[in-house]
């Protein structure tokens, strides 16, 4: 029960990450996230997110600085079940004779005892966050007999029967259709609320304002982190994409005066990112938001 | 009638078979880790390299099983090394590893004539099995046994997912060094019955048999276990018949029962396999 009683932080301080190549993927990175948040990472590809998730598991190690979890080492806080972690891409053999109920059993080998024998508790809660991701009706598939996506949501159910305080998730909504991306949300909100720190990579900026609290930009290096609208600005976005986003501007598109405000916006799997006009970010529900909207509405002296 | 139970009269025979039968159901349990791991060629490594422990031992007077299980371990150390330290393939770092100490095992066994006898050590012979190498063997298998079916689990995880299971705070390089010496200590066993030679099939065979019939590792540990023992037994038995070799019956026995699962196992067989292109195509 220690583990409850410590304040909850993962604190990234001035790490330099060099790969056996000579490489150095990270350089100088600092940023510290506290209890009950989602945060997001974002950069281009190569930018090192993945390498930063791999140094927080302390899978690499650091050349310079060090990575503190709720102030112990990474190799403490991985014995006390603290940190679940899902690669962006699983290295395992396909082929294993292991089911899907299997697999999300493992990851609750750190709850269990020296055999690993399930109790009653290991199997509801593996019955729990098959449901969360909708594969309860695969649970008897072997493993390799799903497809992408389906995969992908398996190894997310088990990083979340490990129920650790701290998730660590690269790109888990790539190759997801909408409808699980929204249910897997919906669960990260709820974990937020109970104070667990979540760190997901997305490529997929318009989702991010939806539900990440904070964001990290990095690029190389750690460009800017901090609350969500402070941070993911038209400026930083620019300055950490170097101008490849694509780009929609309304008024050089073929939208009028006439059209007002009711112009819809479809995408078939990202959501669009729309700043406002002084570049400011704008949501897609106003429910919930009514302050803000209030605020805005002030600065320009309707 | 009374033929049949005439291999039963011989106290050797009796010793043949329960020994063939206990190791083969260990080297079966192994064997699914070893198969999925991807670690075949490693077991036939290890056993060609046991060969200078064994002449070692002799001459140090120690159990001929310290000196080989010591030489395993220290081959496959060796391979670690090597790979570690070369971007050689594995493939090549076990075929120049395992080589060195086998020759330098036949050079020991001829420069310092013994006791032991090279065909011996290469063919097996369970027939002439002493009371101290059944103990030795006794110990190993109950050793291996207690160990795999304790951690049975971790070690599947780790063959699967070695990043996970560190991630959940498995010491990995512990259980990597654990999976090599069970894999050193059953080869020096096999040793016995079926010699340097056929090891590798019994550490193999039956987990492939196993792995066509399930999908289940757990159910894929009884099923290799069983058959296991089965051929183990029957092999020993069949060969007083045949007055052949007990190594090569337990192992063409163990190929016969791969063959028939190749073919007709119920989900990844041959045979179902057609049959399921058949009923798509009907449909
Ligand atoms: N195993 C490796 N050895 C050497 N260099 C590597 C290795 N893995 C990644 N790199 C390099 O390190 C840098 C960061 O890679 P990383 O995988 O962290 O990027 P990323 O931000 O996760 O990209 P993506 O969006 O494509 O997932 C890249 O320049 C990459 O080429
Ligand atoms: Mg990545």
């Amino acid at each position: 029960m220690q583990a409850s009683s410590t304040p909850l932080s993962v604190e990234v301080a001035d790490i330099t990450v060099a790969y056996t190549n000579g490489n150095i993927a990270l350089r100088d990175a600092s940023f510290t996230l506290l209890s009950g948040t989602i945060c997001a990472l974002v950069g281009v590809n190569g930018s090192g997110k993945s390498t930063l998730f791999k140094s927080i598991m302390g899978f690499l190690k650091p050349a310079k600085g060090q990575v503190r979890i709720a102030g112990r080492s990474v190799a403490e806080a991985r014995k006390s079940k603290l940190v679940a972690y899902v690669p962006q891409s699983e290295e395992v053999d396909w082929s294993f004779p292991v089911n899907v109920w299997d697999v999300v059993m493992m990851g609750r080998y750190g709850h269990m005892n020296f055999m690993r024998i399930p109790r009653q508790e290991d199997k509801r809660v593996v019955l729990e966050c098959l449901e969360r991701v909708g594969m309860t009706a695969f649970k008897d598939r072997q493993i390799g007999e799903l497809s992408g996506g389906q995969k992908k949501r398996v190894f997310l159910a088990r990083a979340l029967a490990q129920k650790g305080r701290i998730m660590l998730l690269d790109e888990p909504f790539t190759g997801v259709d909408v409808q699980t991306e929204t249910a897997i949300i919906e669960l990260l909100r709820a974990l937020r609320q109970e104070g667990h720190i979540i760190l997901v990579s997305t490529h997929n900026l318009g989702s991010v304002p939806e539900f990440c609290d904070q964001v990290v930009l990095i690029n190389r290096t750690v460009l800017a982190y901090g609350p969500t609208d402070r941070v993911f600005t038209e400026k930083n976005l620019t300055e950490a994409f170097g101008g490849v986003l694509r780009q929609f501007h309304f008024e050089h598109s073929t939208i009028q005066e006439h059209d007002g405000r009711t112009v819809k916006v479809l995408t078939d799997d990202e959501r669009p990112l729309v700043f406002g006009k002084d570049g400011h970010l704008e949501y897609t529900e106003r429910q919930g938001r009514e302050e803000l909207v209030k605020e805005r509405a002030k600065e320009v002296g309707e | 009638m009374t033929d049949l139970l005439t291999p039963f009269h011989y106290e050797y025979m009796v010793k043949a078979i329960l020994m063939s039968g206990l190791i083969g159901g260990v080297c079966a349990f192994l064997s699914c880790f070893i198969t999925l791991k991807g670690w075949s060629l490693m077991g036939d490594a290890l056993s060609h390299a046991v060969v200078p422990g064994v002449s070692l031992a002799w001459m140090l007077g120690l159990p001929f099983s310290v000196g080989a299980f010591i030489a395993g371990i220290l081959a496959a150390l060796g391979m670690g090394w090597v790979k570690n330290n070369s971007r050689l393939r594995e493939d090549a770092v076990i075929g120049v590893v395992f080589t060195t100490f086998f020759a330098l095992g036949l050079l020991l066994l001829t420069l310092y004539p013994s006791n032991l006898n090279l065909r011996t050590i290469i063919f097996g012979n369970i027939l002439a099995i002493s009371d101290p190498d059944i103990l030795q063997v006794l110990v190993i298998s109950v050793v291996s046994i207690l160990v795999l079916g304790l951690k049975w689990k971790d070690l599947l995880l780790y063959c699967f997912d070695e990043a996970h299971a560190r991630s959940i705070g498995l010491n990995t390089r512990f259980l990597h060094f654990l999976l090599l010496a069970l894999l050193s200590a059953t080869a020096v066993a096999a040793l016995q019955t079926v010699g340097a030679c056929l090891v590798v099939a019994m550490l193999v065979t039956p987990g492939a048999t196993a792995y066509l019939l399930t999908d289940r590792f757990s159910r894929m540990l009884l099923i290799a276990t069983l058959t296991g023992v089965t051929c183990g037994v029957t092999g020993a038995y069949v060969s007083y018949f045949l007055n052949g070799s007990t190594g090569g019956c337990i192992v063409v026995l163990q190929t016969v029962v791969f063959l028939a699962a190749l073919i007709l196992a119920p989900k990844h067989g041959l045979l179902a396999a057609r049959t399921q292109r058949h009923i798509a195509s009907a449909l």
